[in-house]
């Protein structure tokens, strides 16, 4: 009789790695089935090709560096299937293969494999074919097969979304952008816990709190949930985060990175211009992970101070006495501030709302001056429609058409047109402004519906010597002068303020643009 | 009230194989080995030598210090040798070999009632160390040391450990069942010491009848209750119940006395109402033999230096056709895998598994690298960070184990190798370094009172 000796626990839990990684893939398969449901076969190639190009990278090397085969854990295929699952489902096939090669051969496999790698592979594979294949990779299809904006982009640019097409997954979008498969798979990981609920909800708590504070829109639920259903938050928040080799071990570690992720998830979306930001702020907290790690380390129990109280026997003053007063006195003021200020917020919000409105109309009146009705054109909203909430044109940097409206005289002549254009180039935030152009082009003035310029540099662009330049004049497009030679079609630059003057500028030639390709002839 | 404490696994229980056998009494056939170290502290001393005539409950080994405890002899016969035998630890120890005449007699100074309404405090003491007790549930710390506190009054709590959360092992359950009367008489000595204290009766909650015995034993009782705790490993550990029941939680360089509790094993407190009430030394106690590979799983009342092929032929033997793994002293989650049969128990054995397989063996086939998941750190009872540990070890950086991590605070309880999805040996790591650490530690004293 040969009896086995080792060291005890001679008992293991049936979890493995692999069944650990083969859940996490299962758990991605609805997400992966509307997917392929909503947008067809070729997003199932897209699927295919990643994961067998991760496995077959991890196989070969492998095999080339005589390493034991280790896809059977099943890592590898989780890499390709989240790979693909955060990219179009019109994305050439030969773009996920290039993912999931950087993925797992660069990312992982160089950095020692399993358990090594430094950020997430996935999202590296993906921020790899985006700066590799910029447009390309932002391509996305209407489900009519118009090439068209990401609810994210739509929100971008201030535009409404469908709340109830993102959250099932039918808009246009990634593969996985079904939230409520996402949620599914996510949520049944969560409650197996594979993965820790303090890291995703850290990532949506911190996420939304921010959205809230600074997105511009208050707690309005329904703003914030179309940025949570949007762009990769609940697939980040539930499935790149929770990676666990690029997330902190710590609970207080994993709170402390799910809500730096979600932070800077929410500025990516508010202060910055890219769609797809939120991949970058995982990497980011992924890169944070061993600080978090080095410094956050719980202390056992027995060494927490309650505990050492609780072991010698010492007792604390009750809870009353031992906060000092004034911090009860701040923290009851901030609160009523708080509360106050939502809710004049909430008040004043459609008020707002209509005063805005009402000065927009009242800035086309000022423009046109000539008209006494201002109409609906139906083939601008329609141009304007199409934009989808893109930047119009390529030569007017970041411009934006909101609104144009035809003037008509009381006989119903057309004397004129008001446009609304917005440009993200500004100094300080977007200027808008409206321009009111005659029949002919002319432009007969502009004025500014959104200005918060620096005070007496880009502001001085309210001022008549520089907006007073663009009236009178017929061109088809205005130059941007600085320290030129005045001509025809220029426009003097402010001194000390070209980025605001340039704005307006490409924001003018912008509307001049559009009347030229939409509104002239009278349509 | 907390009904448990933070962490822990739960390994499936196997208790099913043994919990409805009824103690049995045992007499072994064969010759009896007494190891002279079964307890922490100095071995004992033998006071026999080869040739002497032995009875049954006569002191073979004196203790050699305070921190020390007898050996008794659990049969009658002749000394046949002292000398190195192999023990359960695997190495060879001295012990005291008895030939045995299967007479059992006894020395006949215990088995009769005594009136102790009148009897001191230390003659209370005096009695639990002449008999030889130590604590039966796992380490085997010398009794009358833990029951003389610096300070008896400041103790709170008595913790009569019934929790049993070891897989596999059912005898405390069937010696709660069926010694109920006699635990509480046990546990009101125990509180004769410790006037201010309650004496909490703490048993896991898969033990319905043990629960339900022992409430009805404690009826009447002002000073004593019995607490249901919830099925979670290591709920038995010292730690664990003293965190429920008193809620405190306490470091490595404290004893659980210096938080106001005492815990003892039932089976201990058992043996100390027989010690303080009959004169009876410690030289049998329960035990389980179980497990896939034993015939009939049966719970014993043994002898101490019962050989373990004994206690398998006790328990109908080997299964026929199927080959043992792993044959384990004690519980699969800290029991010690001995390489033979021809082991006997002692005072901490409290039973005897006989695994079919062998999950170790399966799982070094699944081991991968850390996932750096956290499941370990997760279920840890004391909140250590075992990944980082295992890491710190890896890198070398001892400093970091012992001052960051607190390594030294590990139990060795084993749940972070049991969770373990990459199935690396984490408990196994520690133990080894926590030897290094505390070898280190000595020749550096050692190093400093030679240049003085």
């Amino acid at each position: 009789m040969t009896l086995n000796l080792s060291a005890s626990p001679h008992v293991r839990d049936r979890w493995t790695t692999s069944f650990i990684m083969h859940t996490v893939l299962l758990s991605l398969v609805p997400a992966a089935a509307v997917g392929v449901i909503v947008n067809g076969v070729h997003a199932l190639l897209v699927i295919l090709a990643s994961i067998l190009a991760a496995v077959g990278t991890e196989a070969l090397f492998c095999l080339l560096t005589k390493r034991p085969l280790s896809i059977g854990d099943g890592s590898a295929a989780v890499t390709g299937m989240l790979l693909a699952l955060s990219l179009s489902p019109i994305t050439p096939v030969v773009y996920p293969v290039i993912g999931s090669i950087f993925a797992i051969l660069v990312v992982k496999c160089c950095f020692g494999g399993l358990g090594k790698n430094f950020i997430n592979p996935a999202l590296a594979g993906r921020c790899f074919l985006l700066i590799s294949f910029g447009s390309a990779m932002t391509r996305f299809p209407m489900l009519d097969g118009i090439t068209s904006a990401t609810p994210v982009a739509q929100l971008a640019a201030g535009k409404a979304v469908n709340i109830t097409s993102m959250f099932l997954g039918t808009s246009n979008g990634v593969i996985g952008s079904s939230i409520l498969a996402l949620l599914v798979g996510g949520l049944i990981l969560w409650g197996l816990d594979i993965i820790h609920g303090e890291i995703c909800f850290a990532v949506l708590g911190g996420f939304t709190l921010f959205m809230g504070l600074f997105g511009g829109q208050g707690f309005d639920p329904k703003f914030l949930l179309a940025h949570l259903c949007g762009g990769g938050v609940i697939m980040g928040a539930f499935f790149m985060a929770t990676d666990y080799t690029t997330s902190p071990v710590s609970r207080l570690g994993q709170l402390v990175y799910g809500c730096l992720i979600g932070v800077l998830g929410a500025m990516f979306r508010i202060f910055g211009h890219n769609a797809d930001s939120f991949s970058y702020s995982v990497i980011i907290g992924n890169l944070f992970t061993p600080l978090i790690d080095m410094y956050i380390i719980p202390k056992p129990y027995a060494y927490h101070k309650k505990a050492i109280r609780a072991a010698s026997g010492i007792k604390l003053p009750p809870l009353r006495q031992r906060i000092p007063k004034p911090v009860v006195a701040l923290a009851l003021i901030t609160l009523i501030a708080g509360v106050a200020l939502s809710g004049v917020y909430d008040m004043t919000k459609d008020t707002i709302e209509e005063q805005k409105k009402a000065a927009s109309a009242a800035s086309y009146r000022a423009v046109v001056p000539q008209a006494v009705a201002i109409e609906e054109s139906e083939a601008a909203m329609e141009a304007i429609e199409a934009l989808g909430g893109q930047v119009y044109g390529t030569k007017f940097g970041k411009a934006y058409i909101n609104e144009a409206y035809v003037g008509k005289d009381e006989a119903g002549n057309v004397v004129g047109y008001a446009l609304s254009v917005t440009s993200g180039d500004g100094y300080d935030g977007n200027i808008t402004l409206s321009v009111g152009l005659d029949a002919e082009g002319r432009v007969l003035g502009i004025a500014f519906t959104e200005l918060t310029e620096t005070p007496g540099m880009g502001m001085r662009a309210d001022e008549d010597a520089f907006k007073g330049q663009f009236a009178g004049r017929l061109v088809s497009q205005f130059v941007h002068n600085k320290g030129g030679v005045p001509g025809e079609d220029t426009i003097d630059a402010i001194s000390g303020a070209s980025t605001t003057s340039g704005a307006v500028v490409n924001a003018v030639n912008a509307g001049l643009d559009f009347f030229h390709s939409v509104l002239q002839g009278g349509k | 009230m907390r009904d448990t404490f933070r962490g822990g696994v739960h390994p499936k229980g196997h208790k099913d194989l043994s919990r409805e056998a009824s103690l049995r009494v045992f007499d072994a056939k064969g010759e009896m080995v007494f190891p002279l170290a079964q307890h922490i502290g100095k071995p004992a001393k033998a006071i026999v030598k080869k040739g002497d005539a032995v009875l049954v409950g006569q002191c073979i080994g004196e203790a050699d210090g305070f921190v020390s405890a007898n050996v008794i002899a659990s049969c009658s016969g002749t000394v046949k040798a002292v000398e190195k035998r192999r023990t359960i630890a695997g190495v060879l120890q001295e012990c005291v070999v008895i030939d045995n005449d299967g007479q059992y007699t006894e020395t006949g100074t215990f088995g009769q009632r005594q009136d102790i309404s009148g009897i001191t405090n230390e003659e209370i003491l005096r009695r639990v160390q002449a008999a030889g007790i130590t604590g039966l549930g796992g380490a085997g710390f010398p009794t009358h040391v833990k029951l003389a506190p610096k300070a008896p009054l400041g103790i709170k709590y008595v913790i009569a450990n019934g929790a049993e959360c070891e897989p596999y092992i059912t005898c405390n359950d069937q010696l709660m069942r069926g010694y109920a009367k006699e635990i509480v008489e046990g546990m009101e000595i125990l509180l004769r010491l410790f006037p201010n204290a309650e004496g909490v009766i703490a048993i896991e909650g898969n033990k319905p009848e043990a629960i339900a015995a022992m409430e009805k034993a404690v009826a009447g009782h002002p000073r004593m209750r019995v607490q249901k705790l919830r099925t979670k490993y290591p709920q038995g550990g010292e730690r664990s119940l003293i965190s429920v029941i008193a809620g405190v939680d306490y470091p490595t360089s404290k004893l659980p006395a210096d938080v106001g509790c005492i815990v003892d094993n039932v089976g201990t407190i058992y043996a100390v109402g027989r010690a303080v009430i009959y004169n009876e030394p410690l030289f049998r106690h329960v035990i389980s033999v179980t497990g896939e590979g034993v015939q009939t799983p049966s719970n014993f009342i043994a002898r101490d230096g019962t050989s373990f092929a004994e206690m398998i032929e006790a328990a109908g033997g080997l299964k026929t056709g199927v080959e043992p793994k792993k044959i384990i002293s004690g519980g699969p989650m800290m029991g010690l895998a001995v390489s033979t049969v021809e082991v006997p128990i002692t005072k901490t054995t409290n039973a005897v598994t006989v695994l079919l397989s062998d999950e170790v063996e399966k799982a070094s086939l699944k081991m991968t690298t850390c996932l750096h998941c956290g499941r370990c750190t997760t279920v840890c009872p004391n909140g250590l960070m075992p990944q980082m540990m295992a890491d710190a070890v890896i890198a070398g950086d001892l400093e970091r184990y012992e001052k960051k991590l607190y390594g030294l605070d590990c139990i060795f309880c084993g749940s972070c190798t049991y969770i373990c999805p990459a199935k690396r040996p984490l408990t196994q790591t520690f133990k080894q370094i926590k030897a290094e650490i505390l070898a280190k530690k000595r020749a550096a004293q050692a190093a400093q009172g030679g240049g003085k």
